[in-house]
């Protein structure tokens, strides 16, 4: 339909307009060319018999319709919406050689036979001109007479108020100036400029001050500070945490209203930010964490991963409190910017052993969390194992697919897609059977967030020893990952062989869209014991990585990230991730 | 202001000013009575030039909010699927036009009909 000429794709003509050219010559439109109207506010272009003309459907009067098209060989006007009706359809097939039609609206040239766009050089040059023209109109004196075009319904002083103004770069005014005088810190600070060198740290490093066991909260923060789609909302001033506490304060009628936590990740995101490199000291968020997350207000070690999750529920709660969004669909991630960011859709499959009938559920997550040691088939049973034991080395290597000896993120993501049969003591109701049967049940992706967080389960509790437990297993973790093999499509595809089936509307929207690789930006450490333990954060950007141990932040080499203990890996959609040249902060 | 009252006004500069005209011919009788119809908002919002003003402004709601991308990519989506050369306007628009009513955003929705509500309030007869 289409060829190429010197790079640039011509469309051919269709049959029609083919056979109106050869009837009316090679400039069939040039008595159009007198009805092309500019409008003022856009300069768009609109075809007209008369300036103040309305446009009107010849069949059914209607003005109102969204497609209205002119016949180019009778000139009658005809509306189109092929759905319900359309009465340029009816005259293209009514009269032959009637088939051109050009949209009165948007002065593009239609073949009512064919229901698509055609083209026709001289017509759109003639449009494109008549547009330029109207654009200078104000700035020539001498108009154009080679061109007619009139321009529909606008005065002189509509077209001044739309001339275009010159480029000037921006300089501040004096209140800016004063502004500017008084808060902020130069980016590129032409003194320290010599300074500049390799060690020179990227935007956004800041050590966080530990103020009494708080590392679980700063290793996080960390992480968080450097996610890129939560970085760019809060750097983008998307939540203002002066307009919201005016919001807050009009609705709640009190000076002294809570804050809330997307308020205190604003100010953090500003005070980190900022240019100043002397430790922060997050008292404020802690703060308002407590307020939130009552139950754990402590000075007591907690957990990171635990934090996280209520992080993210506190940021959650107070915007969709503000903006009152109750109907998005779980896992859309509309709601609020933490699941906009982190929120994926995990996919559930469980099939009885028994008929075969398979039953699919779909839950929204947040994260992932992964299990270290394989599975031994009862949630009770499996804590003895210790990760040295040659035993369970053994038992590890008798299972398909499975790495000897070294624990790898991706192992986990198999494990945790793979399908598992339930234990007889877990049998669950199947629907076609109407009784419990034992049952095979199988985990996948069904949309990938964003940013994928994995929670590695090292911290065991068990109720019924009354202990806990921490696994400090090695788990190999890799830079770049593909997450292609555990979505949804991939599995039902490996477990119904190579066969055309049926996906849900949706689904192929989710991972056509959407990369499926990811790129590794923080890791979450945690060293020490269950009970006196400490996080430390690693994170990656201007692919260097750096050590955030609270308050000191140091420049490291990435095979002591590879060597650390993986707690929380957080993976962003490789779109998403950017590779900055080293030499960031110089001009 | 509007092209039209200024054509009245030219042409009877020197009189009084002519009764309103009657209302267009309807076939609904009820169509005359209090509340106007979508024909005659219409046609005063495109008279008046205010229709053109506020496709504008639907336009810059639009795009600021990423509907104009996201139908981008629907379109785009759409065409990968069956084919540059197999896909025509009238496929694009059957397919967009559903999901891309749904996704227009309450606020610009409000926006509008607040100014439409406006304009027609400053121009009752």
């Amino acid at each position: 339909m289409s060829s190429k000429i010197n790079g640039h794709v011509s469309p051919q003509p269709c049959p029609h307009l083919l056979v109106f050219r050869s009837r009316n010559g090679p400039k069939p439109f040039r008595a159009l060319k007198d009805c092309i109207r500019v409008k003022p506010p856009g300069g768009r272009a609109a075809i007209r018999r008369e300036p103040t003309e309305v446009a009107r459907c010849g069949t059914c009067e209607e003005s109102s319709r969204s497609r209205l098209y002119a016949c180019v060989a009778c000139a009658a006007v005809f509306c189109h919406a092929p759905l319900l009706h359309s009465h340029a359809s009816d005259h293209s097939l009514s009269i032959p050689g009637h088939e051109i039609a050009v949209d009165v609206d948007r002065a593009e040239l239609f073949c009512c036979a064919c229901g698509d766009q055609v083209y026709d050089r001289d017509f759109d040059a003639a449009v494109v001109l008549a547009q330029t023209v109207n654009a200078t109109a104000t700035t020539s004196t001498s108009g154009s007479t080679a061109m007619q075009c009139s321009v529909a319904g606008s005065q002189p002083e509509n077209l001044r108020k739309r001339r275009r103004v010159d480029y000037r770069p921006w300089e501040p005014d004096s209140g800016e100036h004063i502004s500017r005088g008084n808060q902020s810190i130069p980016l590129l600070d032409a003194a320290n400029a010599s300074l500049v060198s390799s060690t020179q740290q990227p935007w956004g490093l800041r050590g966080l001050n530990n103020l009494g066991n708080t590392c679980f909260m700063n290793s996080i923060l960390q992480a968080l500070l450097h996610t890129p789609p939560l970085r760019n909302y809060f750097l983008g001033d998307r939540h203002n945490r002066y307009y919201c506490q005016q919001k807050n304060g009009a609705i709640n009628g009190t000076k002294n209203s809570r804050l809330c936590l997307a308020c205190d990740m604003d100010a953090l995101f500003s005070a980190v930010f900022s240019g100043d490199r002397t430790p922060y000291s997050p008292a404020k968020f802690l703060y308002s964490w407590w307020q939130h997350a009552a139950n754990l207000a402590s000075y007591e070690q907690q957990d990171a991963h635990e934090f996280f999750i209520s992080m993210l529920e506190g940021i959650h709660e107070k915007v969709e409190k503000d903006k009152r969004k109750s109907q998005s669909p779980a896992g859309s991630g509309d709601c609020c910017i933490a699941h906009r960011v982190f929120s994926g859709i995990l996919r559930s499959d469980v099939m009885c052993m028994v008929c075969g009938f398979t039953s699919t559920t779909y839950d929204p997550c947040v994260d992932i969390s992964l299990d270290l040691e394989p599975n031994q088939g009862g949630s009770g049973k499996s804590s003895s194992a210790k990760s040295l034991n040659s035993f369970n080395v053994e038992a590890d290597c008798m299972r398909p697919n499975q790495n000897c000896g070294i624990s790898t993120l991706k192992g986990c993501l198999e494990r945790f897609t793979r399908a598992e049969k339930l234990g007889s003591d877990q049998k669950l109701f199947c629907q076609k059977c109407q009784v419990r049967q034992e049952s095979l049940k199988q985990m996948s992706i069904r949309k990938l967030p964003l940013v994928s967080c994995f929670h590695v389960k090292r911290f065991e509790h068990s109720s019924i020893r009354k202990m806990s437990r921490k696994v400090d297993r090695y788990l190999q973790f890799p830079f770049s990952l593909d997450m292609a093999p555990y979505l949804s499509s991939s599995i039902l595809r490996s477990r119904f062989g190579n066969r055309i089936f049926p996906f849900d509307g949706d689904e192929q929207d989710a991972s056509n869209d959407l990369s499926t690789e990811f790129e590794l930006f923080a890791v979450v450490t945690h060293s020490g014991r269950l009970d006196a333990g400490h996080y430390v954060t690693y994170l990656r950007l201007s692919n260097q990585w750096y050590k955030c141990d609270d308050a000191w932040i140091t420049q490291v080499n990435e095979s002591i990230v590879r060597a650390a203990q993986g707690y929380m890996m957080f993976y962003v959609q490789k779109v998403l991730y950017y590779k900055e040249s080293e030499n960031q902060g110089t001009s | 202001m509007s092209h039209s009252h200024e054509l009245v006004i030219k042409s009877s500069m020197s009189r009084p000013p002519p009764p309103p005209p009657p209302p267009p011919p309807t076939t609904n009788k009820d169509q005359q009575r209090q509340n106007p119809s979508l024909q005659e908002i219409n046609i005063k919002l495109i008279q008046s030039g205010e229709k053109e003003r506020l496709k504008e402004l639907l336009r810059e709601r639009l795009l600021e909010c990423g509907w104009i991308d996201e139908m981008k990519a629907l379109c785009r989506a759409f065409t990968r699927k069956k084919g540059r050369n197999n896909v025509t306007v009238d496929d694009l628009v059957h397919v967009i036009s559903p999901k891309g009513r749904a996704s227009i955003p309450d606020s610009v929705k409000a926006e509008l009909l607040q100014r439409i509500r406006a304009f027609l309030a400053s121009t009752a007869d």
